[in-house]
């Protein structure tokens, strides 16, 4: 019983992070209509900034979390501008391309001004607390805590706000959102400013129990890819569940199953999950 | 409209010369090694085919420390004399990302671009993959990979680096049986090396009258977090974990087991190098109880104490053992190419390995090397480090045999 809850716990840790990855995944693809394979890169940069502002400028946890919040998603506003804002017009094969550019650019780039080698990120959260008979660290708590505060204020924000509706009309249909007196450009940005933002929390909150290194993007943009398509394409609600039916899919099949066996789950579920709504779980009926 | 072109133009042209540069020849250009420098007498290209970017950048790039720092050592000495003629060494490093297709592909460049004599290869796939042909190309394979396999292909242009990991086995098993008893959960990496570990350390544990409660491994390249894994590890209540993998995220597996309440042993593989994990986790609190490789810097002696200067004062951190093994076999393949009066000629450089052992200089011994076995495994004698009361003990000499 001990080893299920603690297994519940678990999953809830990793599919906070997935789902906040995720979500910024499905935002971006609202405009862009691509997968936007430059998100992991982002997630490492925002990674990399909260350590530097940390290590360098001697600044708290948190106030480097926040400073690093906000250059990604400058960064991320830059790339629309840059990259895709041009494109707009073009097949989407470009977009992608230029998507796996901005990545291999960035990953350069990191590589080249800080080195390949692995950073840990500490933390001011790294107590060991233990209730119900399961072991945690304050990191973990934190980390659950604000996934799901952020996913709420998001929502809000997309659902009560003027601007939230713009972007959710923008997402639909672009000409229509222009027709309407939406200013397409000014959404388009700050939709990515949210998605570079949110890339930047997840790896800031999950980077002090894991590792910061030029790779780390890869380990979470292939199950973000999973999780939004288990979910819909562009779907808010759905990488939010699929985040965390991944994450459970993950611990609880390690725990009773096989751990050998625990990525095979996770992509049995996929496919099970397409076959039966092939769009996802909560994907538009119209597209 | 013109501007965001041109932008997105120039973008996309610094993305391609980074791509270019991280392809092309150069070595690593954030250590700057010399190059543009005019030495002496006719360069002999050294080839190189490792990883440079992604999850195992970091090894790569450590490994490319070591040999630089010996190859501008040599070169800014003047060089070395073959046969009355003088020679300089140039490191031709490729990358491949770790994957044992493009080392193939790599190695096949270096010799028929560069035409090296030597090329190393720091990956047991890798070696493999280069093996099937580096006797019709000619070239020796300086391997860095302590799989036994590697010296069992009968492949005469082999040079194997480090030792055989089997005989770590016996030692270490004995060290932490002994000390925290008979459970042992398995959780190495999930590589090919590290299945052939456990599968070979298996045997051993079981024939000292232990246990295994738990197999499986772990996947560095896809697992975000560990409590998972290592909490199914810990409800068989071992005594000792096996882990293993590259250092830094095995630091973070014996730290989320110390978190999740373990308070036995870790029996750590040979990859991973304690004083690296103890870089991450901050203090050896947490290895407590460890066993594995003796770390270089835990060993000062004559051979090895000007290069751990050297190195620390180049590049502000200690020397790891792969860039101490790969710093010692440059200058012993100098001395081979000596020895053998040819600087392109593999058989005859690989054929006069012992010669060029016997004739080290001893301030270049890291390791006291002394014999290089008809396999092409060289033998550094045997080397153990545990943690004990918080700090490294080296324990070579006790459990020799």
């Amino acid at each position: 019983m001990d080893t299920f809850i603690q297994q519940i716990f678990n999953g809830l840790t990793v599919g906070s992070v997935y789902s906040l990855f995720a979500l910024g995944l499905t935002l971006v693809y609202g405009i862009l209509h691509i997968p936007n394979f430059a998100h992991g890169a982002l997630y490492m940069v925002g990674g990399y900034i909260t350590l530097m502002m940390m290590t360098h400028a001697g600044l708290h946890y948190v106030l480097a979390i926040f400073i690093s919040v906000i250059v990604v998603g400058l960064l991320a506003v830059l790339m629309e501008r840059v990259v895709f804002y041009p494109l707009r017009n073009t097949p989407p094969l470009q977009d992608k391309i230029a998507a796996i550019g901005i990545m291999l650019f960035l990953e350069a780039l990191i590589q080249f001004i800080w080195g390949a080698e692995y950073r840990s990120m500490p933390t001011p959260f790294g107590r060991v607390v233990e209730f119900l008979g399961i072991t945690v660290t304050t990191q973990r708590i934190l980390i659950i805590a604000a996934a799901v505060i952020i996913m709420l204020l998001l929502y809000l924000f997309l659902k009560k706000t003027m601007t939230g509706a713009a972007i959710i009309a923008m997402s639909q249909n672009r000409e229509g959102a222009f027709l309407s007196g939406i200013n397409a450009n000014k959404t388009a940005m700050l939709t990515f400013f949210i998605s570079g933002a949110l890339a930047a929390v997840a790896s800031s909150i999950s980077a002090p129990i894991n590792l910061v290194f030029p790779g780390m993007g890869h380990l979470v943009i292939l199950k973000a890819f999973v999780i939004i398509i288990i979910g819909g394409m562009g779907s808010i609600p759905g990488a939010i569940i699929g985040g965390y039916i991944l994450g459970f899919s993950e611990s609880l099949g390690a725990a009773f199953i096989s751990n050998d066996y625990k990525d095979l789950i996770a992509f049995i579920l996929l496919i099970m999950i397409l076959t039966l709504r092939p769009k996802g779980l909560f994907a538009r009926e119209v597209q | 409209m013109k501007l965001k072109k041109g932008l997105l133009f120039l973008l996309l042209i610094s993305l391609l010369l980074l791509t270019a540069c991280s392809n092309s020849s150069s070595s690593n250009p954030a250590n700057g090694n010399g190059k543009g420098k005019k030495y002496e007498g006719t360069p002999v290209n050294i080839g190189f085919s490792g990883p440079l970017s992604g999850p195992a950048a970091y090894y790569g790039e450590n490994i490319l420390n070591g040999m630089t720092l010996a190859i501008e050592e040599i070169n800014e000495n003047g060089g070395f004399e073959v046969n009355g003629e003088k020679y300089h060494l140039n490191l031709v490093s490729l990358d491949d990302k770790y994957l044992p297709n493009e080392t193939g592909s790599n190695a096949k460049r270096l010799v028929q671009e560069y035409n090296t004599p030597i090329v190393y290869v720091p990956h047991s796939g890798g070696i493999f993959a280069t093996q099937v042909f580096n006797e019709q190309l000619n070239f020796i394979v300086a391997a860095y990979s302590s799989e036994p396999d590697i010296t069992k292909q009968g492949n005469d242009l082999t040079i194997r680096i480090p030792p055989k990991y089997e005989i770590y086995l016996k030692p270490f098993s004995e060290y932490v049986m002994k000390r925290f008893g008979k459970k042992i959960a398995f959780l190495p990496t999930a590589t090919q090396y590290g299945k052939d570990w456990a599968e070979k350390l298996e045997p051993v544990w079981k024939e000292l009258g232990g246990e295994v409660v738990y197999k499986s491994s772990i996947d560095f390249t896809k697992d975000t977090d560990f409590f998972t894994i290592v909490t199914n590890a810990l409800k068989k209540n071992p005594d000792v974990l096996f882990i293993g993998g590259p250092s830094e995220p095995t630091a973070l597996v014996a730290k989320q087991a110390r978190e999740l309440g373990f308070k036995g042993g870790f029996l750590v593989m040979d990859q991973a190098k304690l004083d690296e994990m103890q870089a991450i986790l901050g203090d050896w609190g947490m290895l407590e109880g460890a066993v594995s490789v003796l770390p270089l810097p835990y060993s000062r002696n004559e051979g090895n104490k000007n290069f751990i200067d050297d190195y620390k004062k180049k590049y502000g951190k200690n020397p790891t053992s792969e860039a101490g093994y790969h710093y010692y076999s440059v200058y012993l393949f100098v001395e081979a190419m000596k020895a053998a009066g040819s600087t392109d000629d593999p058989a005859a450089i690989r054929k006069h390995i012992q010669k060029a052992i016997d004739r080290m200089p001893s301030d270049k011994r890291i390791y006291d090397i002394r014999k290089v076995e008809k396999d092409g495994g060289l033998v550094t004698p045997f080397r153990m480090g545990v943690v004990e009361k918080g700090k490294i003990v080296n324990m070579s000499e006790k459990y020799k045999n």
